[in-house]
């Protein structure tokens, strides 16, 4: 083993740092245990360090990595998906610390910190997130410099400037590869993230599902307007359309309910200018997606649904970033078919029989169905309904009959579900709605934040020549909620965000906080829309803006000719410049001195020192003895004196120099 | 990883190949006593733990793709051109030092010599893990950090052959600051170590035995008569010095014994008739260390060669020196 293979203790150090700040980020996703037995490895190596304990044998260190896959198994009750792989690696990486003497063994070590980096972004692409990613991959790297400077015995930072130079180099390039890199579908299926919670609305909608979802302050969405942004009381953000009522809660209708001839959508005639917008979800784990109606998406993978929904195949397990054109006032469905028309009417027999009678009444008595709606409306502004996000508890049976005529207390999904039942008792196709209504408008980049609880359900009908119309009777019931938000139309309850205490957005009113969280906000609206959300179709965009049409001659252009903006001058730094440090003006006149000897037949020898240098000139040049002794007293006297050499005795010094011929 | 140093029993097109790699790096980097490292002399490239470290990449790219996570192409990309960058980091640990050849160590032969060289770096910057190494010789490892110029010694076992000894070329490498690449350059220093004649002892020195007492093949230390002081010069045998006076304060004198002038010896080429050429130096050799360690005066006769009778360090030198080099060029 060659002496440089051994690990100098910086380097260590550096490794036994990097191992705790790379937990950090996943510490929420791991089990407690992979903790404990990252402290015991630490802990360990650290006694092995000080020369307390020896490095584990092999018995133990193969007793250590069964019991290592037998926590995990235990744990996840699986090895596949992604947070066992991400535990798998962390106790992995614990354990190689046990068993790192040699060189090669902090290569691997360190290489494996960097997969562990990589892993925590197929969980959060957050900002803040990325930020201690960053600081991670400068820890691992300052480790691995560390490694290559032999002897460096003490715990010291200076191999993270070497790093932190080399990172800052770097960077620029990999902002290239990133833009220019062809972004390519996945080439398998990958496991997918099995322990991740899905967020959101959910498929299903009893009463109190809604009014959960809005004790949240967390971000739904966020969508960028390319025009002004419409009033907050036309912002209704469709998700899902719910048209079965089944044991009290609605739900959407599965696909393969849905008959084959009735999936596709029948597209209407868009009316008017469309609303441009684009939208970056955050993660749902599910499958649909949100827009004003009638939306249309140019984005790739892109579906429209019958019932006018967009959604996409594939689970959204990151920020997800989507273009949309709306028409609002597009006719949709002037023509119902048969088939949704018994679906939008049907209806739970026996179920709520005081509320199929009221609404029978009131069919009885309107002229037209849109006056029915009317009525119905009228009746939750007449009566005494409470708008609230603490609506007492409903019984098991004949729910929206307690509710209308007992309780009256309720959120918009038991106003948004009695209105529906209502209306298809009194013999009107009726579906409810559910998604987010309003959103904050940031004064710093024009974006509309769509929170949780902005959640919201609501109606529509369908009305012979009109189609399908929004009936919100929610708005009836609190038009505060609609025209100014949850936090105002709760403002007499205060339970608003009751559940997080220290949410900036329950401090709003206090200008700084506000300030700052909208600022924030707007960040990480640009990191998502311009790092999270790139993919193909944006990069298509980007570099067609920047070169009109692109050719791989172009691409490789491209490419070389910003690398080396990057590297041509970060050779020259390194390679070029801070040439030969000046020698002092009495070195430059001792090495002419030698200069003039040399041509005389005199070579000062490598390493020789001035006397004996003189002694041998002397020899060889008798003539010039005395001012060869002379010039070698002086430069000795010079060079060794305490203090700085006067200019006048440099002078006396040259000119001895100059006797030399 | 060392193809100047080629052994014997490879193939001829192998031979060939090591012959042209040699005449190669011959013009490329021509032998000298200090040599500066630049772009003609260093070579680079990706190490082993380079190549593995590009499958990791590999590897992180295939995450990235197939969970489509733009982050994991950010840190893919990041450490890809980390890479490129410790290209030159890597190259600019190495350029401009400057390796200077000090001195090699004469020696006999299978022994070790040492060989003394000199890093110096011309620019204000720092040159980490240095590794040195002949490729018969122990190896060190070097950093400039703080210091403008390191002095190095390094050990190598010098042959069978008298004559000057050639350590070939050496290996200066390092691969910081990351390790993924290794940088390299394989300098002559036109460093030659001096091999003495192997010492080949002979029962006696035919041709001494009437003035050598009873045959014995070593005078007796000391059975010289003592026969006054004089002054200490350069080369005197440190045995010889009188040292009592020198503890009294007196200057430094020697020693002088009495040496009848057909006592000193001379060691002559044509005392072994028959021999070979190197068996003759060899038995030269011998006894010129015989002689010195006793402290008797010596001279030696060799063709075209006469080294006066004395008795020194420098004498001693002086006449391995003419022994190892007999029939072969003086080189310095």
């Amino acid at each position: 083993m060659k002496a440089q293979q051994q690990i100098p203790r910086n380097a260590l150090g550096w490794a036994i740092l990097s191992m705790f700040t790379l937990v950090l980020p996943h510490i929420e996703r791991i089990p407690p245990w992979v903790l404990a037995v990252y402290l015991f490895a630490a802990f360990w190596r650290i006694m092995v360090y000080r020369g307390r304990w020896s490095f584990p044998r092999w018995p133990v260190k193969l007793g250590l990595i069964i019991a290592g896959f037998a926590g995990i198994l235990l744990s996840f009750r699986s090895l596949v998906g992604l947070e066992p792989t991400v535990a798998l690696l962390l106790t992995a990486f614990a354990l190689k610390l046990l068993e790192l003497a040699e060189r090669k063994d902090a290569y691997v070590l360190l290489f494996l910190a960097y997969f562990v980096v990589l892993t925590e972004f197929l969980f959060s692409q957050d900002l803040l997130i990325v930020l201690v990613c960053v600081l991670n991959v400068v820890i691992i790297t300052t480790a691995l410099v560390a490694l290559h400077r032999p002897g460096d015995d003490r715990f010291n930072l200076r191999p993270m400037r070497q790093a932190g130079v080399m990172i800052l180099q770097a960077a620029p390039l990999m902002l290239v590869l990133f833009f220019l890199f062809p972004r390519i579908g996945p080439l398998w299926t990958v496991p997918i993230k099995s322990q991740q919670a899905k967020t959101g609305m959910s498929e299903f909608m009893s009463p109190g599902d809604v009014s959960r979802l809005s004790r949240s302050g967390e971000v739904a969405f966020r969508v960028n307007f390319e025009g002004d942004v419409p009033p907050r009381s036309e912002l209704y953000w469709r998700g899902l359309v719910m048209s079965r009522l089944r044991q009290g809660t609605w739900s959407a209708l599965n696909f393969y309910e849905v008959p084959a001839s009735q999936r596709r959508q029948n597209e209407p005639e868009p009316l008017g200018e469309p609303l441009r917008y684009s939208i970056i979800m955050e993660p749902t784990q599910q499958r649909w997606l949100y827009g004003l109606r009638y939306a249309r998406s140019t984005s790739s993978g892109i579906m429209h649904s019958a019932d006018f929904r967009i959604f996409r195949p594939l689970v959204i397990e990151d920020d997800y970033l989507y273009q949309v054109r709306s028409w609002p006032d597009t006719v949709l469905e002037p023509e119902l078919s048969a088939w949704r028309r018994r679906i939008e009417l049907e209806l739970p027999d026996g179920a709520n029989p005081r509320t199929r009678r009221l609404a029978a009444q009131i069919a009885a008595e309107s002229a037209s169905p849109a006056e029915a709606v009317e009525r119905v409306l009228n009746l939750f502004t007449r009566e005494p309904f409470v708008y609230t996000l603490q609506p007492p508890l409903l019984p098991e049976r004949d729910r929206m009959d307690a509710f209308l005529f007992d309780t009256r207390r309720g959120f918009c999904e038991h106003y948004a579900a009695a209105f529906v039942i209502m209306m298809r008792a009194a013999g009107i196709p009726a579906r409810v709605v559910a998604g987010y209504q309003g959103g904050e408008v940031n004064p710093v980049n024009g974006t509309v934040i769509v929170h949780q609880f902005d959640a919201h359900a609501w109606s529509e009908v369908w009305l012979e020549g009109r189609g399908w119309v929004r009936v919100d009777p929610t708005a009836a019931v609190a038009p505060e909620r609609i025209e100014l938000g949850l936090e105002e139309a709760l403002a007499e309850e205060g339970s608003f965000l009751p559940d997080s205490p220290l949410s900036p957005l329950r401090y709003r009113k206090i200008d700084i906080i506000n300030k700052i969280r909208l600022r924030y906000d707007a960040l990480t609206y640009s990191w998502q829309a311009w790092v999270v959300g790139f993919d193909a179709d944006k990069q298509f965009d980007l570099l067609k803006g920047f070169f009109g049409d692109f050719s791989a001659r172009k691409f490789a252009a491209v490419l070389l000719g910003s690398w080396a903006l990057v590297l041509v001058p970060v050779a020259w730094v390194l390679l070029l410049r801070r040439k030969t440090h000046a020698l002092s003006r009495l070195d430059r006149l001792y090495l002419n001195f030698c200069r003039r000897l040399e041509s005389m037949g005199v070579a000062r020898k490598a390493g020789e020192a001035p006397r004996d240098y003189a002694l041998r000139a002397q020899r060889k040049i008798p003539r010039l003895a005395e001012q060869i002794a002379d010039v070698t007293k002086r430069y000795d006297q010079l060079a060794y004196a305490e203090g700085a050499s006067q200019d006048g005795e440099l002078g006396e010094f040259a000119r001895a120099v100059r006797s030399i011929r | 990883m060392n193809a100047a140093a080629g052994t014997g029993g490879d193939s001829k097109l192998l031979t060939l190949l090591r012959k042209r790699f040699r005449h190669w790096i011959n013009s490329r980097i021509p032998p000298s006593r200090v040599v500066t490292l630049n772009q003609r002399r260093i070579f680079i490239f990706p190490s082993k733990v380079g190549l593995f470290f590009g499958v990791c990449l590999l590897v992180m790219l295939l995450a990235a793709i197939n969970f489509q996570s733009n982050l994991s192409y950010g840190l893919t990309f990041l450490l890809a051109t980390l890479f490129i960058v410790a290209v030159l980091h890597t190259y600019a640990n190495l350029s401009a030092l400057t390796v200077r050849a000090v001195h090699a160590r004469p020696a006999f032969p299978g022994q070790l010599t040492e060989f003394e060289l000199q890093l110096e770096r011309s620019r204000q910057k720092e040159h980490i893990g240095l590794y040195l190494k002949w490729p018969d010789s122990d190896a060190r490892t070097v950093s400039l950090v703080d210091e403008d110029q390191v002095r190095v010694q390094l050990h190598a076992p010098v042959g069978r052959q008298r004559g000057w000894f050639n350590p070939g070329r050496l290996l200066l490498e390092s691969s910081y600051p990351l390790g993924l690449l290794r940088c390299w350059s394989w300098i002559d220093l036109d460093l030659h170590a001096l091999v003495y004649p192997r010492p080949l002892p002979s029962p006696e020195l035919p041709g001494l035995a009437a003035e050598t007492p009873d045959g014995a093949a070593v005078p007796v230390e000391g059975s010289d008569d003592f026969y006054g002081f004089r002054d200490y010069r350069q080369g005197d045998s440190l045995r010889h010095i009188y040292w009592k006076g020198l503890a009294r304060g007196q200057s430094v004198q020697v020693k002088q014994y009495a040496a009848y002038a057909d006592r000193s010896v001379w060691l002559d080429w044509e005392m072994f008739p028959g021999l070979g050429a190197e068996q003759r130096l060899s038995h030269l050799c011998f006894w010129a260390l015989e002689f010195d360690r006793a402290g008797d005066e010596y001279g030696l006769r060799l063709p075209g060669v006469t080294i006066a009778p004395d008795c020194s360090e420098r004498h001693r030198e002086q006449v391995l020196r003419a022994l190892a080099l007999h029939g072969l060029e003086d080189r310095s």
